[in-house]
């Protein structure tokens, strides 16, 4: 048996490729994770009779029942001068992170069809997850400018640092969804945990209530500042509504940001060929 | 090559003196971990009895063979001989529990089903499939009439894909997924569905592959379309390959050891 002259020589097909190329080849295939996840959103509420505008509908109904229960009946608005433009930013800012995540738990058995016949990187999946919620959460942005303008705010030079936190925010959501769908993956169970871990997070984030006037003791406040939510909605608060922010809180998101997304990568590519059996 | 792999049940393998190999399948072997999901009556859970464990499924046991440039293969086989696993496994895709696949370029399956989505139109569906398959949307958006017109959409090109005839279907699935060639082409049983119209014309179009010198792998239980279409062809059964070689050989081989029916 001969491999014949010419041609490029034969390659073992199951070879993992090296990380240059792989990452080459998620840049080349860059479209795939925006134009599918923006066509799975069109489509979402393509039946309903409100159709695209549930995307701006379904954020403002949110905050109302936020505001309606913790604004007015319990009133947890202690220490907070505009109440109202603190609970959007908080709710906002943690319902981003949490559908992502919690969907990226199921972005690889969802699309199992899809990697069992197409060969692509697999991270474009998750990636996927996280552009598409990403997009989806465009809307509720506009809603919550809506709401800080008619509350009074206004727009100063700090509005445009919201646009790092932002950025901060899409690397750490990233970082998170590589290790979430990698964890669903192998454990399907996750799927079915991760909706009381975000429970937890949702009451020890300061997303109802300000931290500053409730933790009063300094040990527990740095505590507070390793949570990476709480870290994000502080500093995106600090963007709009003004005030100051801790060096400990902006340290820990820049960290939690660049650490998660560097091990999302490699615990995710590690597990690259597994997925899908 | 180190050298020629000859698991026992491998008939002698007629290689075309020259011909150059496109993808090399040596010693494969694939099993899959399923779940077991036994009977779990009053009986049974009173007895204490109802513990769920893994089953190991040996879907290929010792596989080889090649690939030669501008021939069709064709793959036959009852159901559950391993046939499907064998294209997976072509792909890369599947981990190997032994044994080693090679190749110039990597093989592409057949099938973009998986990537579409039923309530958008088919004119999406075509840009969806096409991103799936590697292509950019400029690339995309420069053969969507082709393939469109493959399909026979007409009107239906606007309407969503649930709407549509499975032969239509079928036709816009098969034109999508051939729209960009791969040097080796995987298919699995992709030419059952569909009339006889589509069947000539997607005939044709595997033709033109194999013309520009790319190779052809075909799975299929359409022993016709074994006998007809394909240059040589591998009898699979229970994860061993039975016999290989001459189609009519192979295909009768196989058909008197299932018993004519």
């Amino acid at each position: 048996m001969t491999d014949g002259d010419d041609g490029p020589p034969l390659f073992d097909l199951t070879d993992p490729p090296s990380v240059s190329d792989y990452l080459r080849d998620v840049w080349r295939r860059r479209e795939f994770a925006v134009v599918v996840p923006a066509q799975d959103l069109r489509a979402l509420n393509m039946d309903t009779a409100l159709g695209q505008f549930w995307h701006l509908v379904n954020p403002a109904l949110m905050i109302g029942v936020y505001f309606l229960i913790f604004g007015v009946i319990l009133d947890a608005r202690a220490g907070v001068d505009n109440y109202l433009g603190f609970l959007v930013i908080g709710v906002v800012v943690f319902h981003l992170t949490q559908r992502i995540v919690q969907d990226a738990a199921v972005s690889l058995s969802r699309n199992e069809g899809l990697i069992r016949s197409i060969q692509f990187p697999r991270i474009l999946l998750p990636l996927s997850t996280v552009n598409g919620q990403t997009l989806g959460f465009l809307p509720a942005l506009g809603v919550a400018a809506v709401t800080l303008l008619a509350t009074g705010e206004v727009p100063g030079w700090r509005w445009l640092a919201m646009v790092a936190v932002l950025a901060g925010q899409y690397v750490f959501n990233l970082g998170a969804a590589l290790i979430v769908a990698r964890l669903g993956a192998v454990v399907r169970d996750v799927n079915q945990l991760l909706p009381h871990v975000f429970r937890l997070l949702f009451y020890i984030s300061g997303v109802l209530f300000s931290v500053e006037t409730f933790v009063t003791d300094e040990t527990w406040r740095r505590l507070f500042a390793l949570n990476p939510i709480y870290d994000i909605i502080t500093c995106a608060r600090w963007c709009l509504l003004g005030g100051s922010v801790s060096a400990a809180v902006v340290v820990g998101f820049v960290v939690w940001s660049l650490v998660l997304s560097v091990c999302g990568f490699v615990v995710f590519s590690r597990a690259e060929r597994s997925f899908g059996r | 090559m180190t050298q020629s792999p000859a698991p026992a049940a491998t008939a002698s393998a007629p290689a075309p003196p020259g011909a150059e190999v496109t993808v090399s399948v040596e010693d494969v072997h694939v099993s899959y971990r399923v779940y077991d999901d036994p009977e779990t009556g009053l009986k049974q859970i009173v007895a204490g009895g109802r513990r769920r464990r893994f089953r190991t499924i040996r879907a290929l046991r010792g596989v080889s063979f090649d690939v030669y440039r501008g021939e069709s293969l064709g793959v036959i086989g009852p159901n559950g001989s391993g046939k499907s696993t064998l294209l997976a496994a072509m792909t890369g895709l599947l981990p190997l529990e032994s044994g080693r696949i090679r190749g110039r370029s990597r093989p592409a399956l057949l099938g973009v089903s998986a990537a579409l989505r039923p309530s958008l139109s088919g004119r999406r569906n075509i840009v969806i499939g096409g991103l799936a398959l590697g292509m950019t949307r400029e690339e995309v958006r420069g053969c969507l009439d082709e393939i469109a017109d493959f399909a026979g959409l007409g009107d239906f090109l606007d309407l969503p894909m649930r709407t549509y005839s499975s032969g239509m279907r079928a036709r816009l699935l098969f034109a999508i997924a051939t729209v960009r060639i791969p040097e080796v082409l995987l298919i699995d049983e992709a030419l059952a569905v569909g009339d006889q119209q589509f069947r000539n014309r997607s005939r044709r179009r595997i033709d033109e592959i194999r013309a520009s010198a790319g190779s052809v792998v075909l799975v299929t239980h359409d022993l016709k379309e074994v006998t007809d279409g394909c240059d040589r062809a591998i009898w699979l059964d229970a994860g061993l390959i039975q016999a290989q070689g001459d189609p009519a050989e192979v295909a009768g081989a196989y058909e008197s050891s299932v018993g004519t029916t």
